[in-house]
């Protein structure tokens, strides 16, 4: 059996740490959880020479080891837990040229826990625009490890970082510092305490509130009782530390690194000028956005259309292909439309992924970030939420989690109560079906109304996310300190690998995990609307026919009329009538109802369920924007998706709640029922106002 | 295929989305999970 070496790869955010990553592991990587955290973990394999593999962690980035967030602390516990079985072999440090001296901190620290440690100086492409040079072997010696620089956007020096890995025995374990420096007295009376352990690791325990593996606990919790110094001691013990650190990063610096400014080529102070203006950016970011809606429309059409009459086509295969059933009705009527209710939005998907990636990658995410922290504490909110609520275009999920990184609980808490309003991907397929249906495809100065009006819906998402948190910041009465840092990494093109994966992974996190929902639920939808109780469903065929039978009715008039019965009479049509008194106010039938309901698991089953309700009896080939189309509402006459009730629809998914997932992540983050409840009941009753109101003006 | 199969079939999907439905979004997972709550934050600040 070929041996495998554990690898943590750490560094400070913006250093290229998932790139290093990827350049290391390409597509033999993949994500999952701490466990009990939601923290997420990256793993991957990276083949060595001789056959030898390495697993390698790509952990969350830090600044230190002074852990202020949960990801940071997976960092700590990973890193101080020998028994651990990801517990490094090797820590490679990424950092990056134009930061080198933030960057050391976090690799001495490491470096002290006596690890053998490699240190990646990334980006070194860079250096002939900022005019750095590095004397390597100097700081090789000065700093007592192997350097590995690379640059991941050309790919170079990859191989030497896996021929260091390889190597990792050679590497040195002597410290950067001696810990006692920090305060001999201390430092003594702890090694007499605890002579067998590592100075610098006791020190760590001793400082912050790390959550151990339970193999460690003894020795842990007997030296966090080790109390000789008051907190405020300590801290100012935890700051000695790191003015010694940065002592011994600026010696080896001065002579390991030189910067001539002279020679440098810079543009980056000129773009961020303009990027961070006071009017220019807003100006740029709205043109931006503007361009990303247009786009995924134009883009998104053709490979759509193709979609969705291809489905139409396998429905009408299938049914004429395989024996008359309940198995073959179930794929053509329930599973094949169901699912074409998901597949059909891949390439919007795609696309807003796409650009989402890019803006991040090119280092423009920042500058909005920078950019909105102005704005946003007016609201409440820190510049750091910009960054859940722009990650909540894509999910709820993920940018509640990353909440985690908002050092104050009041704004983290507002945070992840108005994430949800934001408009995540779930919506998009709900809006795209209705958009095309109610809002005609004229242009307006080159932009089409359809993308218009999605672009203002993601406005209104963002605009109800910035005034509950107004409210929200007036209302909640909790005392919590705020500040902002923030990285500006440099701009740089992005690169094509990353975004790639990206955008595949992405997509098909919400293929397969949408995806399995949609097809289990249009299912069940489809037994509830092919079965039913009593004569009205049972008998429909005789009960039809007599009522028609002075009519002279075609048959296949009469089918319609038959399919039609049957569906009233289903289990889905009777629970769909007895909710219709709610929502008939509203502009909705009782089939929307039922897609409602349904989508309250997940809001983008909404498609796929009126997609499944429509398709059953039908013996038409159609498409599903073809089906909706048609409907035609029973009391008023006329097309049952007309201006008004769309528009009504469409606010109603702005606004309401309609996530099971994102409920349940709210409980994990705040601990307490009381959070989601509140979300659900405010939103959902919010939304049916909105929509109530926006039906009888319109209407 | 003759109906009995065809149901047999049918209802067996049925089953399994049933199933699946039910402990993707009713199953209590046992995994002790761990919160950030308002205490963790204010010790870290």
């Amino acid at each position: 059996m070929s041996k495998q070496i554990n690898v943590a790869l750490i560094g400070n955010p913006n250093t290229g740490k998932t790139s290093v990553f990827n350049s290391l592991t390409g597509l033999n990587q993949k994500v999952g959880n701490y466990p009990g955290i939601t923290v997420e973990k990256k793993e991957g394999i990276c083949k060595l020479p001789r056959g030898v593999k390495a697993h390698i962690i790509d952990l969350p980035g830090t600044y230190s080891l002074n852990a202020s967030s949960l990801d940071e602390n997976v960092v700590i516990e990973l890193l101080l837990n020998k028994n651990d079985k990801d517990f490094p072999d090797v820590a490679v440090v990424v950092s990056d040229v134009e930061n080198l001296k933030r960057n050391l901190l976090l690799f001495t620290q490491i470096k002290d826990l006596e690890i053998p440690t490699i240190l990646v100086i990334n980006m070194s492409d860079r250096m002939k625009y900022k005019g750095i040079s590095l004397d390597i072997p100097y700081l090789e010696s000065e700093l007592k490890t192997k350097i590995a620089l690379i640059s991941t956007r050309k790919n170079e020096g990859i191989d030497n970082l896996k021929d260091l890995i390889f190597n990792y025995k050679d590497l040195s374990i002597s410290p950067c510092l001696n810990a006692s420096d920090i305060d001999r007295n201390y430092f003594d009376n702890l090694r007499k305490a605890f002579p067998n352990q590592l100075l610098y690791k006791l020190w760590l325990v001793i400082t912050q509130d790390v959550n151990f593996g339970k193999t460690d606990r003894n020795v842990i919790d007997a030296v966090a009782d080790f109390k000789t110094k008051t907190k405020a001691d300590l801290k100012r013990l935890q700051q000695k530390e790191t003015v010694k650190r940065y002592q011994f990063i600026n010696n080896t610096l001065k002579k390991g690194q030189t910067i001539d400014l002279s020679t440098a080529k810079d543009i980056r102070i000129k773009l961020d000028r303009i990027l961070t203006h006071k009017i220019w950016g807003y100006a740029i970011f709205l043109v931006i956005l503007l361009t990303i809606f247009q786009a995924i429309y134009d883009w998104s059409a053709i490979p759509m259309d193709f979609i969705d009459s291809s489905f139409a086509s396998l429905s009408e295969w299938t049914k004429n292909s395989l024996p008359e059933g309940a198995f073959t009705s179930l794929l053509a009527e329930g599973i094949i439309p169901g699912l074409g209710g998901i597949v059909i939005f891949i390439p919007q998907i795609a696309f807003l992924f796409l650009f989402i990636s890019v803006l991040e990658e090119s280092g423009y995410m920042s500058r909005v970030v920078f950019l909105m922290d102005r704005g946003m504490r007016r609201f409440g909110l820190s510049g750091k939420s910009v960054v859940p609520l722009i990650s909540g275009t894509a999910c709820a999920i993920p940018a509640i989690m990353a909440t985690r990184n908002i050092e104050s609980w009041k704004e983290r808490l507002i945070t992840i109560l108005v994430t949800p309003f934001t408009t995540c991907s779930a919506r998009l397929p709900v809006y795209l079906i209705i958009i095309s249906l109610v809002i005609p495809e004229g242009r307006f100065l080159g932009l089409g109304y359809q993308a218009l009006t999605l672009m203002l819906l993601y406005l209104i998402g963002f605009g109800a996310a910035l005034i509950s948190a107004m409210i929200l910041n007036k209302v909640l009465k909790i005392k919590s300190k705020s500040f902002f840092v923030v990285e500006m990494p440099n701009y740089k093109l992005p690169l094509i690998k990353n975004v790639a994966l990206t955008v595949v992974e992405k997509t098909k996190s919400f293929v397969f995990g949408a995806g399995k929902i949609i097809l289990a639920i249009s299912i069940v939808l489809w037994f509830l609307a092919s079965y039913g109780p009593g004569e009205e469903f049972n008998n429909a065929e005789e009960i039809v026919t007599e009522k028609f039978a002075s009519e002279n009715l075609s048959e296949e008039e009469l089918q319609k009329k038959i399919a039609s019965q049957k569906l009233e009479y289903s289990f889905i049509g009777i629970t769909g009538r007895a909710i219709e008194p709610a929502i008939r106010p509203l502009g909705y039938d009782w089939k929307i109802g039922i897609a409602i309901v349904s989508s309250f698991a997940a809001r983008e089953v909404f498609v796929g369920t009126l997609a499944t309700i429509y398709s059953v009896g039908s013996e038409e080939e159609e498409t599903i924007k073809n089906r909706m189309a048609g409907e035609v509402n029973p009391i008023l006459g006329g097309p049952l998706f007309n201006f008004a009730s769309g528009i009504s629809l469409l606010l109603f998914y702005a606004f309401a709640m309609q996530c099971m997932s994102t409920l349940a992540i709210v409980k994990r983050e705040t601990n307490s029922w009381k959070w989601p409840v509140l979300q659900l009941v405010l939103m959902s009753a919010f939304a049916y106002v909105v929509a109530f109101i926006a039906y009888q003006i319109l209407i | 295929m003759n109906d009995f199969l065809q149901n047999i079939l049918a209802f067996t999907l049925l089953f399994l989305a049933l199933g699946f439905l039910v402990k993707k979004f009713f199953w209590k997972n046992s995994k002790p999970k761990k919160g950030l709550g308002k205490h963790d934050c204010d010790n870290c600040h």
